[in-house]
Parts: C-alpha cells; structure tokens; sequence
C-alpha cells in the first residue's frame, strides 16, 4: 500500500543557496552524485540517517528539506 | 578540472571494475575450457553476494537501492520466462535440440533485465532510451559500412534505416510518451520481422530465437515500458 500523502522535496533549493555543487554535497555526506541527484528529483527517497544527515548539513529541520503534501504531488521543487 | 573518471556516465567501483574484467577473461577462456565459466560466474556474481554478506561496502544507499530493485524485477521477468518456457517444453510436441540453449536464454534475460533495470534507475527513463536507440542507430549503421563498404549506393540506403532510430532519440525529451508507444510499436514489429512467434512452436528457442528476443525486442519494448511508465517530466540529470 502506497502512504496518503506524497513527499515535496525542496533539497536543490538548499544547496544552491549554499552554492554546492550536487559533487560537492555529495562528497560532504560520503555519497554518490547519482544519489543527490535522485533526491533533488524525487525518485529516490533517502534513508532516515541520509535526511538526517542532509538536514545537520544544511542546519535545518528535516521538515524543511522534505515535506509531506496531500494529493498528488511532483514530488519536485517549484 | 574534471578528470576523466568524472566524465564517464557512470562511476564503478573498483569491485565492480575487478568483476567486470573477471567476466570479461571468463568469457574469452570458454574456448579452452567451459570451466572458465565458473570465473564468468564469480565476476558476474562475486561481488553482489560479498555486498549481501555484508563483506564489501563499496554502495551507496541509492546504489544498493537500485540494485535491489534490478534483482527483483530480473526475478519477476526471469521467473516468468521460465515457467512459460517450462509450460511450452512440457508439452509433448514441443521438442528441445539443445537445453542448454535455454540456460544460456534464462541467464541471458536474467543479466539483461537486471542491467536495463540499473541504467534506468542511474540514468532516468528518458537518458536510457535516448541512448538504446542511438546504440541501435549506430551498430545498424556500423553493420551497413563493414557489409557494403564495396557498393556506395547500397550503403546509402541501407545507412537510412538507422535515421528513423537516431531520430527517435532526438524525439525522447520532447514526445516521451509518443516515443515510447513507437517503441513498443517497433518491439512488435521486430517479434514478428524475425518470426519470434515461432517460439510458441515446436522448437522454442531454436535458430537464436532466445537471444534475438533479449537483444533486438528487449532493449526497445523495455526503454519503451521504461518512457510510459515515467511520471519525471524532465528525466535528465541536473547539476
């Protein structure tokens, strides 16, 4: 079963206001590109340690890197 | 400045690069003995095994995501080839010359779903079509110049054929759904050019029937599945 609620995901908009490369942010957290790159696009959601980890990268609650929206959503930042 | 490794599509580990020779020197021992398939075996398999046994850790969360996820569907489509053809070989007029041509067609669908499966989980539904139909373009094109290197007017137009693939490619991130309804349009109009239907006959996988199924219909109906199924609107990667 599928949850109710789909995930927005504002990650990008984080990093380019830090002015990280998907590679810098990467290396940061001991991942790969490919993997930013699927979280920024909503295809791939991180583990709990990931988005946590992401959210002490960013010093910020994991809320505002990944909310949970009613409906159908693109799962991508506006 | 990027190195070259950062230009490269995908980044291997070193496991992964050490398994692929292994598969590759397997591959090109098998003439001096079919035992060199168990190297083929251990290159193939070795470092997936090592990753589940929790001995190697050279993935990421997502890598191993993906790899998960390439198994199961190789599972699915694998485990339903093989009870169909298990169906047609257990009738008593279906007849096989050379079981291990079915080994050979099962292994072959297994790698090939699971490898389909990773390109579209690393590159998105839009790259990997974009690149299966230029990879068709291309290798009919390069059949055609080593065939008729002799007769210019042949090559030409035989060289054609390759512009409805290369053009398709062009199409993908404008039209992916028309696209990927063409694609499996095509897929069904391969099944039939090669007479692949023939498979539910007496000799399934007879004539390399199993092999051009996996490498000619394959590639184009899964990047077609691949397209219609994709909800991304824009599947490229962004840096």
């Amino acid at each position: 079963m599928a949850p109710k609620a789909d995930l927005r995901v504002h990650l990008r908009r984080f990093r380019k206001t830090r002015d990280l490369t998907q590679q810098d942010l990467a290396d940061r957290l001991g991942v790969t590109r490919q993997t930013i790159i699927s979280i920024e696009k909503g295809k791939y959601r991180p583990s709990i340690e990931l988005a946590l980890l992401l959210a002490r990268e960013f010093a910020c609650p994991v809320e505002d890197l990944f909310e949970l929206v009613e409906g159908d959503a693109d799962g991508l930042d506006s | 400045m990027a190195s070259i490794r950062d230009t490269l599509p995908i980044h291997p580990s070193r496991a992964t690069w050490i398994a692929g020779g292994l598969v590759l020197v397997g591959f090109s021992l098998l003439q001096v003995h079919p035992a060199f398939l168990l190297v083929v075996a251990a290159g193939a398999f070795g470092p997936g095994l090592l990753r589940e046994l929790g001995w190697l850790h050279d993935q990421d969360e997502f890598q191993r995501r993906a790899a998960q996820r390439a198994g199961y569907q190789a599972y699915l489509v694998g485990g339903l080839v093989t009870f169909a053809l298990l169906a047609l070989l257990g009738d008593g007029g279906v007849r096989s010359a050379a079981p291990d041509a079915i080994l050979q067609t099962i292994l072959a669908l297994l790698w090939f779903t699971w490898l389909i499966s990773s390109l579209v989980a690393y590159w998105g539904a839009h790259k990997t079509a974009r690149r299966v139909l230029v990879a068709f373009g291309l290798v009919w094109l390069a059949f055609n110049v080593v065939g008729h290197l002799a007769h210019p007017i042949e090559l030409l137009m035989q060289s054609l054929l390759a512009v409805p693939f290369l053009l398709a490619a062009w199409l993908v991130p404008r039209w992916p759904r028309a696209v990927g309804v063409l694609l499996l349009g095509l897929s069904v109009f391969f099944f039939w050019f090669f007479h692949l239907h023939e498979i539910v006959g007496p000799t399934p996988l007879a004539k390399g029937r199993g092999v051009v199924l996996i490498l000619f219909v394959g590639p184009l109906l899964a990047s077609g599945i691949a397209l219609l199924r994709d909800r991304d609107p824009d599947s490229d990667e962004a840096r």
